[in-house]
């Protein structure tokens, strides 16, 4: 039997949470909305809260981590992994894109070479998916193997059905929390009926649409055509911001930082979209902007399937919604000549 | 094309992380040109050293601490272990203060990482090297490899040139092969000097001029990205196919392992996938990207 909670009482199930979790759910309090530590009380999110600026990658792959430090001392060098904490993460609210994405993202990080740091935190971390009620006009998650009550990639969904959230378990961890938390109610089946409807509406309330058949071998296809993409990135002004906020972005740099004989080494994230990137000493492949924007659009409507048979877009709308000049991926993926007949 | 099968490929974790260097201790530094140097290098974990295990073509990611971390090819044969070797010419940041340390100082290792020389491939064949400048760091890798089990392989051809007599890396492996008579190499550079009896001329154009033939042979070629442009149709006029073609291809990399992303062009990650390939592989990508 499906449970429901009452949106009065999700204060005290949050708190019940945090006891075994550190539960992170979205704020404002940096001043740009992300997933961050919840506070032990504050849910007007429920009020305000469409999608978080910074996606929740950074809950795994943060904007900058320490991978060890290192010392000399009279033997040498000394090299110190950190501290494994622990801690267990629960995403409240995570929206069915940016949950998609992490299920995106895994495939990078545990492809090949493991990668410790992401998935020490992601294999220990729990999901609470929020449906969407109130898509923006930049979303179109429906036309990118998602929709604004998805439960595939989360481990708990919450469905708005008026003044209480119904509860979808999707999967075993999601189904064991459950059972471990007391005080909720059993959902009844004009619940469940509710549930349906704000699916539906929600489904209906996403208006951009976005057509990608045959996307992969019509990028293929115009890879060389050179003043296609210098159209195409006419505008760009190389902020990074699509790609720095894209929640299936996972480009990093590595850097040391010394102070005081104590050295660390860390990872921050990086984008595509600066020509420092792919800077070598003697030159640098994607000096050029068109280049750059290029290897944005493709990596994620042609190599990431090419590899992973998935577009490596959620339909999000971030990059759509926060980039300062207009730039539109659906445009651009609107715009990609169609020169591969029946292609895939 | 999916992503590169890794499971046989050697690894050496520093404490079961991937991104966690062992320490390696320079042992011997040779000055090969005025911006190159050759460094000697052994793993200061006495088991390491005995254990460590790598391929011609595979590369490392070297820390200077403090500094940061590069990739470069390991540069000797795995079929002379008793130390490794990579070559740095002094472009940038971290080249520059891998160049101020002396014998015995520390630095950090992560690897073998990269695939490497298809050996089952080569073996039977006619193998033409084709490199310039610090290009043959990899190539000497193989070199070596191929000396050291020379009945697996058929007639070996060396075209290697740099931009002036000073230029010539790993001189002394030069006169080595030159002595070789299992070997036939052909040294050239763009300009001479008095003192230079060899040939002068582009790599490109003494290869041609060599005409190795294409019956049987895979040319293995390694130098900069104008020097490969200008090859490849050089050996193709010479009736050498894209698969008979192979070359290691040289990006900006920080993670070495698939993931930072700045190695990428095309479904390709020059890190993981490569750095050797073929022609074949990587013609549609490479020729717009550089
Ligand atoms: S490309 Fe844009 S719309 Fe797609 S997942 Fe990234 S930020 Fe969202
Ligand atoms: S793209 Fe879809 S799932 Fe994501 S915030 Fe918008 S409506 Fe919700």
């Amino acid at each position: 039997m499906n449970k429901k909670v009452s949106k009065k009482d999700i204060a005290q199930l949050l708190k019940t949470w945090s006891q075994q979790f550190n539960v992170l759910a979205p704020s404002r309090d940096s001043g740009v909305a992300a997933m961050a530590e919840w506070d032990g009380k504050d849910t007007s999110f429920l009020d305000w809260y469409r999608n978080t600026v910074v996606p929740p990658k950074a809950s795994f792959l943060p904007p900058m981590e320490a991978m060890f430090r290192f010392r000399k001392d009279e033997e040498g060098y000394q090299i110190e992994p950190p501290a494994k904490n622990g801690q267990k993460q629960l995403l409240f609210g995570i929206r069915p894109c940016d949950a998609r994405a992490m299920a995106i993202l895994d495939m990078t990080f545990e492809d090949a070479y493991k990668d410790p740091y992401y998935l020490e935190k992601r294999k220990k971390a729990v999901l609470v998916g929020l449906g969407c009620t109130n898509p923006c006009e930049s979303c179109f998650c429906t036309s990118m193997g998602t929709s604004p009550t998805d439960p595939t990639n989360v481990d708990l969904m919450l469905i708005d059905i008026g003044d209480h959230f119904f509860i979808e378990e999707v999967t075993a961890k999601g189904k064991e929390l459950i059972a471990k938390t007391s005080g909720l109610k059993e959902a009844t089946k004009n619940d469940e009926a509710e549930a349906e409807k704000a699916r539906e509406t929600a489904y209906n309330k996403v208006s951009r649409k976005l057509d990608t058949e045959g996307i992969k071998d019509n990028l293929l296809e115009s890879f060389d055509d050179e003043d296609f993409w210098e159209k195409v990135a006419a505008k760009c002004i190389s902020c990074g911001i699509c790609t720095l906020l894209c929640p299936t972005c996972y480009c990093f740099d590595i850097n040391d930082e010394l102070v005081k004989g104590e050295g660390t080494r860390f990872r921050s994230w990086d984008s595509c979209g600066f020509s420092l990137y792919t800077k070598m000493p003697m030159e640098n492949p994607r000096q050029e902007k068109w280049r750059r924007v290029r290897q944005k659009v493709c990596h994620k409507y042609e190599f990431y399937p090419m590899a992973f048979d998935v577009i490596a877009c959620t339909g999000c709308g971030r990059c759509i919604r926060l980039c300062p000049v207009n730039w539109d991926i659906t445009q651009v993926i609107e715009s990609v000549p169609a020169r591969v007949k029946g292609a895939k | 094309m999916t992503v590169s099968d890794i499971s046989q490929r050697p690894k050496f974790f520093a404490q079961d992380n991937v991104y966690l260097p062992h320490i390696v201790v320079i042992e011997k530094i040779i000055e090969e040109t005025p911006g190159v140097r050759t460094f000697h290098f052994n793993f200061k974990d006495k088991k390491l050293a005995q254990e460590f295990r790598f391929e011609s073509g595979q590369f490392a990611q070297y820390s200077v601490f403090g500094v940061g971390e590069a990739p470069f090819c390991i540069s000797s044969s795995p079929t002379r272990p008793d130390h490794l070797e990579f070559a740095a010419q002094r472009v940038g940041r971290l080249t520059n203060a891998l160049h101020r340390l002396g014998v015995g100082a520390e630095l950090g290792f992560r690897g073998p990482y990269g695939n490497s020389f298809p050996l089952d491939f080569l073996k039977g064949k006619n193998l033409v090297f084709v490199g310039g400048g610090i290009g043959l760091a990899p190539l000497r890798s193989l070199i070596w490899n191929v000396i050291d089990n020379r009945n697996k392989y058929n007639k070996v051809d060396i075209v290697y040139g740099a931009r002036t007599p000073i230029d010539l890396c790993f001189q002394y492996d030069l006169e080595a092969w030159d002595k070789d008579k299992t070997v036939n190499i052909v040294t050239t550079v763009d300009r001479g000097d008095d003192a230079w009896k060899g040939k002068v001329g582009l790599v490109p154009k003494v290869l041609e001029e060599a005409a190795p033939s294409a019956k049987d042979s895979v040319a293995i070629v390694c130098g900069p990205p104008i020097m490969i442009r200008f090859t490849f149709p050089v050996l193709e006029k010479l009736g050498f196919k894209p698969a008979q073609m192979l070359t290691t291809l040289e990006k900006r990399m920080k993670c070495g392992i698939g993931k930072c992303g700045r190695c990428n062009i095309g479904n390709i990650y020059v890190c993981r996938d490569g750095p050797v390939f073929s022609y074949e592989q990587i013609k549609d990508f490479v020729s717009s990207e550089y």
